[in-house]
């Protein structure tokens, strides 16, 4: 367990230092620093509404980034959450307006599963390239993202858009208020302790289960997986399928939460952040939920502090990238560290 | 690299190296080893498994920066970890890994790395081939020329390895375990090559594993153990075998003698059954043809052969990892020729694959995982391998103090919950490695640390754990104790004859043919993907030998 410790506090460390080039780069640009802080310290806590911002912002960064926990134990960068998230809500959307008369616990339910079912799809297909042909997933996941977020703008600008709509956005119809899991704030006792309910699943399947094992077993070395006769395809497989179902989830929170229609490049950060939170959060379930508390909070403070500063948006997006970039950079020196201390126990 | 020196001046030392050093964090890998090699003499270096004899030659060729010590290369100090002043006092290296560039052919990469005079910076790959063909044949490699390294098996990489350091005519010759992967026969012809090279007056110091081929080549001899010199240079015609072997091992550790062998309940005689199998060539291997094999209960099958003529499609076909293309395979009585490899599995086929530790463990991942993996394959055929939970509770709780009342329905439930749920107990899992993992004498820590942190022979250990323990019929081992030492040695062959005691049958590939003779109970040779011989005991060594090499048909 110290390992682990150790571990997390190098993660710490490593945001605290990309907090501190951020705060280098804003300062030598000019900016008070003092400003900034206690504004993303209002618009992720202390404001009104800003700890709901944040937990509402968190819930789909968990949601994917636990998918994301799920594609890595069997070896998989599943990083195309966008598209299945994107996809997800559009399947609950087509749902819930095609069926507006419907029993709304019916067809919520309905419409969840159809959710899931798009993002299983969205990711299967990449998957199957994958165990199929070996094509690299990094890219395909990416590529499909791609599309999904042009099929959500086709939709939203086409065969869904609302014909009353004023604004200058192409966006869907509202659905009907009696489909909706919370009000504008987006979290709910609802919302939350369903998601709360899904991270112990993930957390259950991943640790506690057959299924669970075989594929930390897989993402580890396929090849020795192969010889103790375990399906290595039908393994990957499921673990894209899972990976899919949760983004195609968040999709349908985002849904019936806070967003009750769809307006085109919705959240566009979203599934591309929760690879970030699922690097930060260690690839671990409780590290993810930690990190995306975190993110959660710094997406709400993105959106506060333009309102209190005069720091236009992108200036905090710059803090996400160097997260981004750091923990990747220290993602790959441990994997090869641990590479070259196995070649030199070896010898 | 610079000219060869030549032989060293007569009476400075070929190598002299003066109490060195090495530590890993709190490992001890050589502690005030002191050397000198007699120039033109092929000096043998022996020791177990970790006794620091890599480390040992590493130090020597400037790859490993000692803590403490001095070395000298024909009379040259040579500053620690300065590769190329020592490969310019003379000195080449053959590494037990391999370090050749995978994406070049093998002309290519011996041009390149051996530097051999009289290459031309613009090169036609013919005239290369031309130039290196006989260096490789002289080792009795029989890869093309023109073959890519990444393509070629392990065996033919370690042979190219060693034509490369033998290209470069250097005065001091280090080779590291160079035999782990060779057949007997590429083995002898590399004796033969270092004693020309010794008669030339070329300095060879060479780490070995098997007594007998230190017997066979060295003129002398010393042991490392746990890091320090505890025999030699000794010349051996003044060492007994018996002496040799007890400086290896050290006081006598005897807790290993016991192998954990449970006895076999079988169906059938016949356990494994091939008839009439073929498959596909793979990338550097002849496809099986024809071949038809019997494994009965309560023998041990060998087959000998050279590397690369079919043994690893025979037992990925076995496995069920590469398909067939004529034949059928039974299990146990049961036809298998189309299952899965789980089935095959589950019906009692056991694994011990050519490599260790890529194909036999996870090396990042725990111990207890890996000890488990075959549990994870299938609910229904395993359950009854491992009883959910026998043994568990009763000996987590103390067994029998209440047997009455609630205690008894928290434990039927429990029972229950145990059968039924989707849901695995990591205690239940952990403990059951724990205890097949001491049953088959493991050294470990803890069951959480990773498999990369055991030694060769106990990851091996590990493996035998995992494949022998429970509802083993029928076993494949692949070349269970290539580059094990011989304490591990011992262990695995003892292991294989308790189980062919016990009722199981046992296919047994090999290159070792003294393996092969004190193990086997009957012998096939396999040549170019068929079986083209069958001997049984008492073998002739010649026969054999003359069947491995395709002589008879």
């Amino acid at each position: 367990m110290t390992s682990g410790l150790r571990r997390a506090a190098s993660t710490v460390v490593l945001v605290v230092v990309s907090f501190l080039i951020t705060a280098l780069i804003l300062r030598v640009s000019g900016y008070s620093v003092g400003d900034v802080l206690s504004g993303i310290i209002q618009g992720a806590i202390t404001a009104t509404g800003a700890s709901t911002s944040s937990i509402r912002w968190a819930i789909p960064l968990l949601l994917i980034a636990l998918g994301v926990v799920i594609g890595f134990r069997a070896g998989f960068f599943n990083i195309g959450g966008q598209g299945q998230f994107y996809m997800g809500a559009c399947s609950a959307l087509a749902i819930s307006l095609g069926w507006r008369e419907g029993p709304a616990g019916l067809v919520i339910l309905c419409g969840t599963l159809a959710a899931m079912l798009a993002g299983v799809l969205w990711s299967l297909f990449p998957g199957w390239l994958r165990v199929r042909f070996g094509t690299d997933e990094v890219l395909t996941t990416l590529m499909m993202s791609f599309i999904g977020a042009l099929v959500l703008q086709y939709l939203t600008a086409g065969p869904m858009r609302n014909p009353q709509g004023t604004g200058q956005t192409a966006a869907s119809e509202r659905i009907p208020e009696a489909f909706r899991l919370t009000g504008g704030s987006g979290v709910s006792l609802t919302v939350l302790l369903l998601v709360a309910g899904v991270t112990v699943l993930v957390w259950l399947v991943l640790e506690r289960t057959r299924f669970g094992l075989t594929m930390t077993l897989v993402g580890r070395n396929a090849t020795m997986a192969r010889w103790q006769g375990i399906n290595v395809r039908r393994v990957g497989l499921g673990a894209f399928a899972l990976s899919g179902a949760l983004a195609g989830l968040a999709g349908a929170v985002e849904l019936y939460g806070p967003a009750a229609r769809l307006v085109t490049g919705f959240s566009p950060e979203v599934g591309f952040t929760a690879v970030v939170v699922a690097l930060v959060g260690l690839l671990n379930v409780w590290g993810t939920v930690v990190a995306a508390i975190f993110f959660g909070g710094l997406q709400a403070a993105i959106l506060f502090l333009p309102i209190v500063t005069d720091l236009p948006p992108p200036a905090l997006v710059l803090l996400h990238g160097m997260v981004a970039f750091l923990v990747t950079i220290k993602f790959r020196a441990v994997r090869r560290r641990r590479a070259a201390q196995a070649e030199a126990q070896a010898g | 690299m610079t000219a060869p020196s030549g032989p060293a001046p007569a009476g400075a030392p070929a190598v002299r190296c003066r109490s060195l050093g090495v530590s890993f964090g709190a490992v001890r890998a050589l502690h005030g080893v002191s050397l000198e090699l007699a120039p033109g003499r092929i000096h043998a270096l022996v020791g177990q498994n970790g006794a620091g004899k890599t480390t040992l030659a590493k130090v020597l060729g400037g790859l490993q920066v000692p803590d403490t010590g001095d070395v000298h290369i024909a009379g040259k100090e040579i500053p620690p970890g300065d590769v190329s002043a020592a490969k310019a006092a003379g000195l080449a290296m053959v590494h037990q890994h391999f370090s050749l560039p995978p994406s070049f052919t093998v002309a290519e990469a011996l041009e390149l790395t051996a530097a051999r005079p009289g290459g031309r910076a613009v090169y036609r790959r013919g005239d290369l081939q031309q130039r290196w063909r006989d260096d490789v044949a002289e080792i009795g490699g029989t890869a093309a020329l023109s073959t890519r390294i990444r393509d070629l098996p392990v065996e033919a990489r370690q042979s190219l390895e060693i034509v490369r350091a033998l290209a470069t005519e250097a005065s001091v010759l280090l080779l590291d375990e160079p035999t782990a992967l060779l057949t007997p026969v590429a083995t002898d012809a590399l004796f033969e090559r270092l004693r020309h090279l010794r008669d030339s007056g070329v300095t060879v110091l060479v780490v070995l594993h098997k007594l007998r081929e230190v017997a066979a080549v060295a003129d002398t001899v010393s042991v490392l153990r746990d890091g320090e010199l505890v025999l030699g240079p000794a010349e051996m015609s003044e060492v007994s075998q018996g002496r040799l072997s007890d400086a290896i091992v050290g006081p006598a550790d005897h807790a290993d003698d016991e192998v954990g062998v449970r006895a076999i309940a079988h169906d059938q005689e016949t356990l494994l059954e091939l008839a009439g199998v073929s498959s596909g060539e793979s990338a550097f291997e002849p496809g099986l043809s024809g071949v038809d094999l019997r494994v009965e209960a309560g023998e041990i099958v060998g087959v000998a052969g050279v590397e690369g003529n079919g043994q690893r499609s025979l037992v990925s076909v076995i496995a069920g990892l590469s398909p067939l293309s004529e034949g059928s395979i039974h299990i146990d009585g049961d036809e298998m020729t189309a299952a899965a490899p789980a089935r095959r599995r589950m019906r009692g086929l056991r694994l011990v694959p050519f490599d260790r530790n890529t194909e036999g463990v996870s090396q990042s991942a725990p111990l207890w995982l890996n000890q488990s993996a075959l549990r994870l394959i299938g609910r229904e055929g395993l359950e009854t391998l491992y009883p959910p939970r026998r043994g568990w509770v009763h000996s987590v709780h103390s067994p029998g103090s209440s047997d009455r009342g609630p205690r008894q329905m928290a434990r039927l439930l429990n029972d229950w919950w145990q059968r039924r749920s989707p849901l695995i107990s990591l205690r239940q899992y952990k403990w059951q490695a724990t205890q097949a993992m001491d049953r088959w004498r493991v050294r470990y820590d803890n069951v959480t640390q990773p498999a990369e942190s055991l030694s060769g022979g106990n990851i091996q250990r590990l493996i035998l754990s995992r494949e022998l323990d429970s509802g083993l019929e029928a076993l494949v081992a692949a070349q269970p104790t290539r580059g094990l030492d011989f304490a591990a040695t011992e262990f695995v062959r003892r292991s294989l004859r308790g189980l062919r005691d016990a009722g199981a049958g046992v296919l047994l590939i090999s290159s070792d043919l003294d393996e092969l003779f004190e193990l086997s109970d009957r012998l096939l040779v396999m040549y170019g993907g068929q079986i083209v011989a069958r001997f049984d005991g008492p073998y002739d060594r010649r026969a054999v030998g003359d069947a491995m090499t395709g002589a008879v048909r």
